[in-house]
């Protein structure tokens, strides 16, 4: 077994993953606060448990398994607690009646925060994590077929969630602009309806 | 209201590029955070690990 790395050589390399680790505790968490507080506690515990850590190995696979099961374990706290912030969800409405670039990925955000939590993070690591299928599968304790599926299933359910949330939106419609805001109005008034 | 379903090619294109449009977007939601700059309390959470005492006070609620 190879000698474990010295701490200051362990410590650069941690840091320099602290983007990745607070991208993938974002896409976990809604909220910014939060993430970074699970980005941190999963950085002190990697730090703690250096010494497990086989150099030459990719660090920021182990970080992300530290970091998940953080996050799976710790039921209990804030960050798991999220509701959906209400920016995310007037974005989704008027996603389609101004579609730029940032109200799109808003409603991609919504989108992904109503996916069950194997399903998003496995689209998430796949998908813009830059590991490989078996990296993944490691992290997430199970077989490649089975994140390829949650995978599978995450992007359709995706696609599902913006259609429907675009419903009347669709270019190929007929529905003319007054109809658009009316629609709209509606949606608005069953949302912020009291109770 | 159309009546007339689209020829399976062009739903398959379709779904392909909706898929490849929501992986660029997967991509920036991602890429956003990891290239803003590392907050200062990132930087000192290591160099506090150090310290022989550094699991009190750690902000444990």
């Amino acid at each position: 077994m190879a000698e474990p790395m010295e701490d200051d050589a362990f410590k650069a390399e941690l840091t320099s993953l602290v983007p990745h680790l607070r991208a993938f505790a974002r896409s976990l968490c809604h909220d910014a606060t939060l993430a970074d507080d699970l980005a941190q506690d999963a950085m002190l515990k990697a730090w703690k448990a250096r010494s497990s850590f086989q150099p030459g190995t990719n660090m920021k696979a182990w970080a992300f398994t530290i970091l998940r099961n953080l996050f799976y374990s710790e039921k209990r706290r804030s960050w798991r607690r999220q509701p959906l912030d209400p920016e995310v969800a007037e974005a989704t409405l008027v996603s389609n009646d101004h579609p730029s670039g940032h109200m799109e990925l808003l409603a991609l955000r919504n989108a992904l925060s109503q996916l069950a939590d194997d399903q998003r993070e496995a689209l998430i690591l796949v998908g813009a994590g830059g590991l490989a299928y078996e990296e993944v599968a490691e992290i997430c304790g199970c077989a490649v077929g089975t994140i390829k599926s949650r995978v599978s299933r995450a992007r359709k359910a995706v696609v599902e969630i913006l259609e429907t949330n675009q419903a009347g939106y669709n270019s190929d419609d007929d529905m003319q602009a007054e109809n658009v805001f009316d629609d709209l109005m509606d949606q608005v008034a069953e949302l912020t309806k009291p109770g | 209201m159309t009546n007339c379903k689209p020829p399976k090619t062009a739903d398959r294109a379709d779904e392909k590029s909706r898929q490849d449009k929501i992986g660029d977007q997967l991509r920036k939601l991602y890429d956003d955070v990891a290239s803003e700059p590392v907050p200062d309390e990132f930087l000192r959470l290591l160099e506090d690990a150090d310290e022989p005492n550094a699991e009190e006070g750690s902000g444990d609620s």
